[in-house]
């Protein structure tokens, strides 16, 4: 699979989660390394794209990181229809937020990609003094739901890359089986295309 | 300190800009000034019914109020100038032009307070105006001060509702002591953290500055007990039919319950008297009400705006929620009455409130127009070109701006885009500081293109404030449109159009001080471009330049403002001293708004001509077929000048019009 010549991957990741559990945080920190104290409301959804090298094989992250608030729920599938990875992200000060995170696997899951890389985060690890939701239990849910799960902080940057370093190492394992399940981009079907071939 | 506070808390910009310039011929148009005049329709009431004697005070300043008629030989140009300067006139005066009595209009001014007169005095004996103003203004403060501190002695609950909305500003007092509308007009200015209002000091004035609102809701603690609440000059709600609360200007909707509770049942209370409720008056406050299906929008004021401004700022609210959630939020009302919305308005606060200070500085927000940057005609073809090309590759609308003015549009084939769109959009994108960090692509409905529908906004900034939107109506087209956008910033980048951008935003707009000298020469664009070279020397040196000493343009023009009815555009000049204060900048504001307002009354209207003289300014309103003009005049400025001025305004901005205004904008509604 990544061991093959063409080393190159496109992988589409989506984040998901509660307003203000740190999406965008998550993916500032990630993309371009800085942390705001006071981050605005993510509108829609933002794009951004990111480049790492795994294990010999370059993956380029295209990252939706989509809006909390409730009023763009219904257009997350937008956002989220064939991708390779989704972080759902909820905030450990904030059980409601955990909950939320569990509705989005649920949704997920529904979509029925069982190749779909999940991720749970637990953001705002450093804020642990307040914490409301179990590291354990989030665990547990985690294992249950065939997610990987990890603690992460964008304030102190503690697991941020990390996270998007463990789903790029699990993605090339998902790509042979990938659907590209309804995606009329007219950039992207090319790509892909060539990211199978290299990996079957 | 208080005062100081408020003078800083004005708006961010002077976001004046341009409209566009008619086709009038120039010698006809002292004759068209005089036409006007004379179908002046009969004697409007600008006296305000506010009054409507609730207040002993009232009273007197109606029966100080005269009318006084100036005849043709401008005599009584001289004396009501007299007027002014010896502080003789009587708390009141209503100024009839060209001696047409019985079509009079214009201005009332009731009684000012003694003080003020002799201010007025004060300055004409100086022989400065510059400096007599500045007084003024500082008198005014002392004035205001005084007013303040008796309110708080005096407030009483003259509360036009159940909850208690104490008409907050005690007004019943402030005009017993003789305060009626221009000291209000002083408090107005004073305060004018757009309206925000807390007159004595609850510590809170700092943080009115000028991105105030951009921090989203402000004093979210504070209820309707809260005294500062209650004395917030200018409050907007949206609540459901069923009383819920969805949206309050100042403090938390869900603190407020019990008081949206009460509005939706002064609604409903005359809803089921089989009417509608629209206006209510309560000393100096308004109460504005405004039912869109199970949507109430509801403003309470004491700015002394005029009601159908005031309702026209409610429509615009109703329009930018709609723009974030589409007119088929009413089926959620339909399958729960109880449906709560807040929910769905999570994070926009910002954007209410960024258009709710919009309503104190932007006139598109009553105009119905839009303004573009001054660019070359050249550079403007250019951005043009390459929009229009993807324009035509599926994107419905491409619209480059620069903060709220216009670099340029297009539209493919048939798509209109109307100015409240514009604004309403803009404003949404403007306010959200999340559209600064990355492309973002976001679902937008334009309520004046259908209201239905959403249509999904590709936005990107190209430079500090130049940002690009793509409108599809493709919900799966965003990486065509991040493609087009590339081609487009391309083409921007080589034809340096974006680097024009940034002097035109350094060079500002049109100046009154470059009004052209004489009309019949052959002129061509020529000052405008002077001045523009001009201020590259002076750049960074905005005031204090030995050429601005204060007494505006020619004829003492001080400002004005032009929308061209042709192409919804409008420009208007900058901001030169003396109106270089926030507080002078919306006073002229609110009094351009009153004239708009009064030029399209339904009841005594339309108009063609105006003109209004008061301590502050004389304004000037013309309306023609093809423009409306506004300009502002030093209050001693004689008639026939300000008239010959207007037309040498009008001449130079059709001189200029190729690189102020968009005419290209084909798919634009006219």
């Amino acid at each position: 699979m990544a061991t093959t010549g063409t080393n190159n991957m496109q992988a589409k990741l989506v984040l998901l989660g509660d307003m203000g559990t740190g999406k965008s945080s998550l993916v500032l920190r990630f993309v371009k390394g800085q942390f705001l104290d006071y981050q605005e409301s993510t509108i829609g959804a933002a794009f951004f794209s990111q480049t790492l090298a795994v294990n010999e094989v370059t993956v380029k992250f295209e990252i939706w990181d989509t809006a909390g608030q409730e009023r763009y729920h219904s257009l997350a599938p937008m956002y989220y229809r064939g991708a390779a990875a989704a972080i759902i992200v909820y905030d450990i000060t904030n059980s409601d937020s955990f909950v939320r995170a569990k509705n989005w696997v649920l949704e997920l899951q529904k979509q029925g990609n069982p190749n779909l890389v999940m991720a749970l985060a637990g953001n705002k690890a450093d804020v642990a003094a307040k914490r409301k939701v179990e590291a354990e239990e989030a665990e547990t849910y985690a294992k249950e739901n065939g997610l990987f799960f990890m603690e992460t902080s964008a304030k102190t940057a503690q697991n941020v890359n990390e996270l998007f370093y463990e789903i790029a190492r699990r993605l090339p394992k998902a790509r042979p089986v990938q659907q590209p399940a309804g995606m009329v981009l007219t950039d992207r079907p090319a790509e892909r295309a060539r990211t199978y071939s290299c990996c079957s | 300190m208080e005062t100081d506070s408020a003078r800083e808390s004005g708006e961010e910009e002077n976001g004046f800009t341009q409209p566009e310039i008619g086709d009038d011929d120039i010698d006809n148009v002292a004759e068209d000034f005089r036409d006007g005049l004379g179908l002046l329709s009969p004697k409007e009431k600008t006296m305000e019914e506010r009054r409507n004697g609730t207040l002993d005070s009232d009273n007197d300043s109606d029966d100080n109020s005269r009318i006084r008629t100036v005849d043709e030989n401008g005599n009584a140009d001289d004396s009501s100038r007299i007027e002014v300067e010896e502080g003789q006139s009587d708390s009141s005066r209503i100024e009839v032009e060209e001696g047409q009595s019985d079509s009079s209009r214009i201005e009332v001014e009731e009684g000012q307070a003694d003080s003020n007169r002799q201010i007025a005095e004060f300055s004409s004996e100086n022989n400065n105006f510059v400096e007599g103003h500045k007084e003024i203004s500082e008198a005014r403060e002392h004035l205001e001060d005084d007013f303040s501190e008796q309110e708080i002695e005096v407030e009483a609950p003259t509360s036009p509702s159940s909850s208690g909305y104490a008409g907050g500003r005690g007004s019943s007092s402030a005009a017993s002591i003789g305060s009626a509308s221009g000291s209000e007009e002083i408090r107005d200015a004073l305060r004018s953290g757009d309206g925000v209002t807390e007159c004595f000091g609850n510590g809170n004035g700092e943080h009115r500055g000028q991105a105030s609102w951009a921090h989203g809701k402000r004093y979210s603690n504070e209820d309707e007990t809260s005294i500062s609440w209650r004395k917030r000059k200018k409050h907007f709600f949206v609540l459901s039919h069923s009383g819920k609360p969805i949206y309050s200007r100042y403090g938390d909707e869900h603190k407020l319950a019990g008081f949206s509770a009460t509005l939706q049942a002064i609604v409903s209370f005359v809803e089921n008297g089989g009417d509608h409720i629209k206006l209510v008056r309560a000393g100096n406050h308004q109460i504005i009400f405004l039912v869109k299906g199970p949507i109430y929008l509801v403003c309470i004021s004491c700015t002394e705006e005029p009601f159908q401004a005031l309702k026209g700022q409610l429509e615009l609210l109703y329009d930018q929620m709609l723009l974030i959630l589409t007119k088929s939020i009413d089926k959620c009302f339909e399958k729960n009455s109880k449906f709560d919305m807040t929910p769905l308005l999570g994070g926009t606060d910002v954007v209410f409130s960024s258009l709710i200070h919009a309503f104190s500085w932007n006139p598109a927000t009553y105009l119905h127009a839009y303004t573009c940057l001054p660019l070359r005609h050249s550079t403007r073809q250019a951005a043009g070109a390459i929009l229009q090309d993807v324009a035509d590759s599926g994107v419905l609308f491409a619209i480059l701006m620069c903060r709220h003015k216009v670099i340029s549009l297009f539209g493919a084939q048939k798509a209109i885009l109307h100015p409240d769109d514009m604004l309403l959009l803009s404003n949404f994108v403007l306010s959200s500081e999340s559209f600064r960090t990355s492309e973002s692509f976001s679902p937008i409905c334009l309520p004046q293109f259908n209201p239905m529908a959403f249509l999904y906004a590709y936005v990107q900034y190209l430079g500090v404030d130049t940002y690009l939107m793509l409108l599809t109506t493709d919900s799966d087209s965003f990486f065509h449109l991040k493609e087009c956008r590339i081609r487009i910033e391309n083409v921007l980048v080589k034809s340096n159009v974006l680097s024009e951008v940034q002097r035109s935003m350094l060079d500002g707009c049109l100046r009154v001080e470059d009004l052209p000298g004489d009309p019949t020469l052959p002129s061509d664009s020529l000052s405008f471009r002077l001045r523009r070279d001009k201020n590259l020397q002076v750049a960074g040196s905005s005031t204090g330049t030995g050429r601005n000493t204060g007494i505006g343009g020619p004829a003492g023009l001080w400002h004005f403002m032009y929308r061209s009815n042709y192409l919804d555009q409008y420009v208007a000049s900058e901001f030169s001293p003396p109106i270089n204060s926030r507080n002078a900048q919306k006073r002229l504001f609110r009094a351009y708004q009153k004239l708009h307002t009064s030029m399209h009354d339904k009841d005594v209207g339309p108009h063609k001509m105006q003109y209004r003289k008061d301590e502050n300014y004389v304004l000037l309103c013309w309306i023609t077929q093809e423009f409306e003009l506004y300009a502002a005049f030093d209050p001693l400025a004689e008639k026939s000048s300000a008239i010959t001025v207007c037309n040498r305004v009008c001449q130079w901005l059709r001189d200029v019009e190729s690189e102020i205004f968009l005419l290209e904008a084909s798919p634009l509604s006219w």
